[in-house]
């Protein structure tokens, strides 16, 4: 195991360091050691004033994402400089990323989307791990894991299969609860079964759960009661109208404003059903303020072109950014493309500072882009090692 | 012995299918029950049933290369440990005990075949559920009970668990559609027991050994006939010749092995000109005919179809087409054709310029007044199978396949380029004398010049005409080199959207087809049955 710390203190101090000590525990797991003397102690986050190699807390912004064989990257968005790069115990999962609140740990999917490790951002140390798999059941995880408001609890949505001699049997998917402060090898305190096929998931202020599924739904992950926020697959629409849409969305975003946002892509038959030449095909999204709870649906943005990922400007709500094979700039209010720019290569998703002076577009290669929000002008590029792949970009407000 | 050693070594390195042809049957090799017992009983279990004895393996019927594929997934997959010999000996078991009917492969056989291009049709329940990732024929080449089709659906959710999220899945329950609607439809359509099979096994097979007259087409190489001397070394265990000439005269001669399973599924390999090929066959119930296709084991799109008779028969007529007041060399394929010439009316014997064990060659005149329709010529009391057609002038040409794939290779990766191969259909325009209508006449293929052409404006603007590929005279298209081109917009591989246009020459005039061609990036998971 290697930790490759761009603000590496000497070697004699890290070496007592906490750090490597939970990478030592995460090195047993791996190999499913009895983890004697790993102590939950060390998740506990250092003080405010102590944030070790060069951190600054007080609300500075990191940019934060994984790439392939297993990495997890720290990025300044100040300086556009990548400060360290953590290994992630396990194999490449997807590269989810969920943030703890005070932004310090970032968990981070691993092992073919079975595992979670909880990496300190400021030291690479792990904190955190919940291997989800257990006896013969195969536990995958789609992308879905939120941190409750308080830091204290992490979500994630658990597919599991068992797997028995000479056939799987699959199971009914459940939210699964974490107690943040187990550390290592937490077991799930509180599961609640949950619609199949969730994939984007994120909490809001007053702790449900909501769950970006066929259609969008929170849940109380205290009591496991849901409510339905927005139908999308079951919207009750003419089908000679409306095509069902197709909700999907590989990565997390939005909290550098407080938002959940599913897209989705539907067609309104004007004419008789499957006349293309009467039909609006269309970008819909359904944007939840995390703080509030209010929901907005929009279905104004014509589909133009794939759009893989969508965030909202901070300095104007109606304005929202896309990424893929173009960054794109869209009012969400008048459905107005405002500008496109042809990326060199595509981009899988994209994340913004909370100020909205920079855009940050990711993934799908070994290069972030920075770009100009005003106009689209690509401002430099971050260099990273591996491939991003389908890694989430995401933004950590150190406290 | 070192000719042997180098063609063993060779079939192997290619993979799993490539042995399959090379199987021999051991006397020292365990029964298949008994390798089942063996091999298999560490994960499944027996039932007590008699009749299905063996959990998750007893209540599946599949084709040889079906059969295959789920051993071999067991080994890489499941920690099957298992012989070489013994995996022959179990495929061939399973093959022949849980086989299919030859009615129940009927017009499915391409995906064994490897025939490059076919455009399926499935309902939709199957289209949406299955046949977005997989052939249509790889689930309709299966015979399964209700349950198994179930667990099989269980099965994807552990294997492939993000199914329910590709497109066109993740707008559907997909999994309760899959578990609870298509399952069952798959058990009542592609049922376990079903009488064709019953009567298939009840049926007496006939032995394949003896002398075949063969006619085939290969891309590279054009028409072929020749001899296959077939004998049998143990049941269902066959020694191969292959003897004879292609259309140019140049020879082709082969050596070979082929294993028969299920009564009447000849897989075969065969080295023609040191090229493996693969020979994958239908035998009619009679014994007396082989139905199939022959392509290169390391590049399945170059082959052909093929068919070998061992009774008397007209196989082919080579132009199919003559035209009114037209003198033509005509070769007729076939076995043991022996008596007088027989054309039909308008059409006048002049000489038969030569005649062997497998082909006639005749010269032929066409009167200025023939009808125009189709003959059906007999050589003694032969009668030829396929229609010889006299025509006034030629109408229309069509491209085939109407639509193509060739995927970019090489360009230092492991993957090798996979080409395309096109071929020009004529026809005239029949009784009504319109173009298009459904009497026109089918000619049959015609030699054309070959020439690309954007297919649409994307195609114009990205320039995809210089970097995609080329087609040479014999109507195979070879793809660009594959990985990014620094050239090309977002620096993307030499892919392209193609029309493919074949132009046929006729009394100074020339019509052309046209054909899509959508070359694009490699298949970097290839399955026996895709």
């Amino acid at each position: 195991m290697m930790i490759t710390d761009k603000i590496t203190a000497p070697l004699s101090q890290l070496s007592q360091s906490k750090g490597w000590k939970g990478l030592a525990c995460a090195g047993l797991l791996t190999v499913g050691a009895v983890l004697a003397g790993c102590s939950a102690n060390s998740s506990q986050p250092m003080s405010q004033n102590a944030l070790p190699n060069g951190m600054q807390g007080n609300g500075h912004e990191y940019l934060l994402t994984v790439t392939r064989p297993n990495q997890l990257h720290v990025i300044d968005t100040e300086t556009n400089k990548l400060l360290r790069s953590c290994d992630i115990p396990g194999s490449f999962g997807n590269g989810s990323i969920a943030i703890s609140p005070d932004g310090r740990t970032a968990f981070v999917l691993s092992n073919k989307m079975e595992d979670v490790y909880g990496i300190d951002i400021t030291n690479c140390e792990t904190t955190f791990s919940a291997l989800q798999s257990y006896d013969n059941v195969q536990v995958k995880t789609f992308i879905s894991m939120a941190i409750s408001p308080d830091g204290k609890e992490l979500y994630t949505i658990q597919n599991p299969v068992r797997k028995l001699r000479d056939r799987f049997e699959t199971m009914a998917p459940r939210l699964a609860a974490f107690n943040i402060a187990d550390g290592l090898n937490a077991k799930p305190i509180r599961t609640f079964p949950v619609d199949r096929r969730i994939t984007k998931i994120a909490t809001q202020q007053n702790g449900e759960v909501i769950l970006g599924g066929g259609d969008i739904k929170a849940i109380n992950p205290k009591t496991g009661e849901t409510r339905l926020i927005t139908a999308l697959q079951n919207w009750e629409r003419a089908p000679d109208k409306w095509v069902p849409p197709d909700a999907f969305a590989m990565h997390t975003m939005g909290e550098h404003i407080g938002e959940f946002v599913m897209p989705y892509f539907t067609i309104r038959w004007n004419g008789e059903p499957g006349d293309e030449s009467k039909a609006d095909f269309l970008w819909g999204h359904v944007r939840i303020d995390l703080k509030t709870g209010a929901v907005e649906n929009f279905e104004t943005v014509p589909f133009e072109f794939i759009v893989f990922n969508w965030v909202t400007d901070p300095k104007d709500k109606d304005v929202m950014y896309g990424s893929f094979n173009q960054l794109s700039k869209h009012n969400l209010k008048t459905g107005e493309t405002l500008n496109v720019l042809g990326m060199d290569h595509t981009y899988y998703n994209l994340n913004m500072t909370t100020d909205g002076k920079k855009l940050y577009v990711g993934g799908a290669g070994n290069n972030i882009s920075i770009h100009d929000p005003d106009t689209l002008a690509k401002l430099g590029s971050i260099p990273l090692v591996g491939d991003m792949s389908t890694a989430d970009l995401r933004l950590a407000v150190l406290k | 012995m070192k000719k042997k050693n180098n063609m063993t070594r060779a079939l192997l390195s290619t993979g799993a299918l490539a042995f399959m042809g090379m199987a021999t049957s051991s006397a020292q090799a365990a029964s298949g029950e008994s390798i089942i017992k063996d091999r298999c009983l560490i994960c499944h279990t027996e039932t007590g049933d008699a009749a299905a004895p063996f959990s998750r393996i007893s209540q599946q019927r599949k084709t040889p290369e079906g059969w295959l594929m789920t051993i071999s997934r067991m080994q890489q997959q499941r920690g099957l440990v298992i012989s070489p010999d013994e995996k022959r000996e179990l495929v061939k078991y399973l093959a022949d005990k849980q086989g299919l009917a030859p009615s129940e492969t009927e017009n499915l056989r391409y995906v064994l075949e490897k025939e490059p291009n076919v455009v399926e049709s499935f309902e939709p329940l199957l289209q949406e559920t299955c046949v977005r990732c997989h052939s249509g024929a790889r689930i309709a080449l299966q015979r399964r009970t209700e349950d198994e089709w179930k667990w099989l659906v269980h099965f994807h959710m552990g294997q492939q668990p993000t199914a329910e999220l590709h497109a066109g899945a993740r707008d559907r329950a997909w999994f309760d559609i899959a578990l609870n609607q298509v399952a069952p439809y798959l058990g009542q359509k592609f049922n376990f027991d079903t009488d064709a099979w019953q009567q298939w096994q009840a049926q007496a097979k006939q032995p394949l050994s003896g002398r075949w007259a063969v006619h085939g087409f290969l891309p590279e190489k054009g028409n072929f006939d020749a001899t296959m001397q077939v004998t049998m070394q143990s049941k269902d265990h066959y020694q191969i010749s292959l003897e004879g000439n292609y259309a140019d005269g140049s020879p082709l001669a082969g050596q070979g092995k082929a294993v028969v399973y299920t009564g009447y599924e000849w897989r075969g390999t065969v080295t023609v000109g040191g090229v493996q090929m693969r020979q994958v066959f239908a035998a009619s119930a009679d014994g007396q005919s082989l139905v199939g296709r022959m392509y290169p084991n390391e590049d399945d799109v170059m082959g052909g179809q093929i068919k070998a008779v061992k009774k008397t028969a007209i196989t082919a007529i080579t132009p199919s087409y003559i035209k009114q007041g037209e003198q033509a060399l005509l070769t007729v394929s076939g076995y043991q054709l022996n008596g007088k010439v027989n054309l039909g009316s308008g059409l006048k014997l002049l000489e038969v310029v030569s005649k062997n064990d497998n082909r006639w060659v005749l010269k032929v005149q066409a009167s200025p007044k023939a009808s125009v329709g189709t003959r059906h010529i007999k050589i003694g009391n032969t009668s030829a199978s396929e229609p010889l057609a006299v025509y006034d002038q030629l109408a229309r040409v069509e491209i085939t396949p109407n639509d193509s794939i060739a995927r970019v290779g090489g360009g230092g990766g492991k993957i090798p380029k996979q080409k395309s191969v096109y071929r020009a259909v004529g026809y005239a325009a029949g009784a009504d004398g319109k173009v298009g209508t459904l009497d026109d006449l089918r000619l049959g293929y015609m030699t054309a010049n070959w020439s690309l052409k954007p297919f649409d404006e994307t195609a114009v603007h990205d320039n995809d005409i210089q970097y995609a590929g080329q087609i040479d005279a014999r109507g195979i298209f070879t793809p660009g080199d594959a990985g990014p081109n620094p050239a090309r917009k977002m620096s993307t591989n030499n892919v392209g959207n193609l029309g493919v246009v074949g132009t046929v020459q006729e009394d100074g005039k020339s019509i052309s087809g046209e054909s899509h061609l959508l070359v694009t990036v490699q298949k970097f998971v290839r399955a026996v049955i895709e």
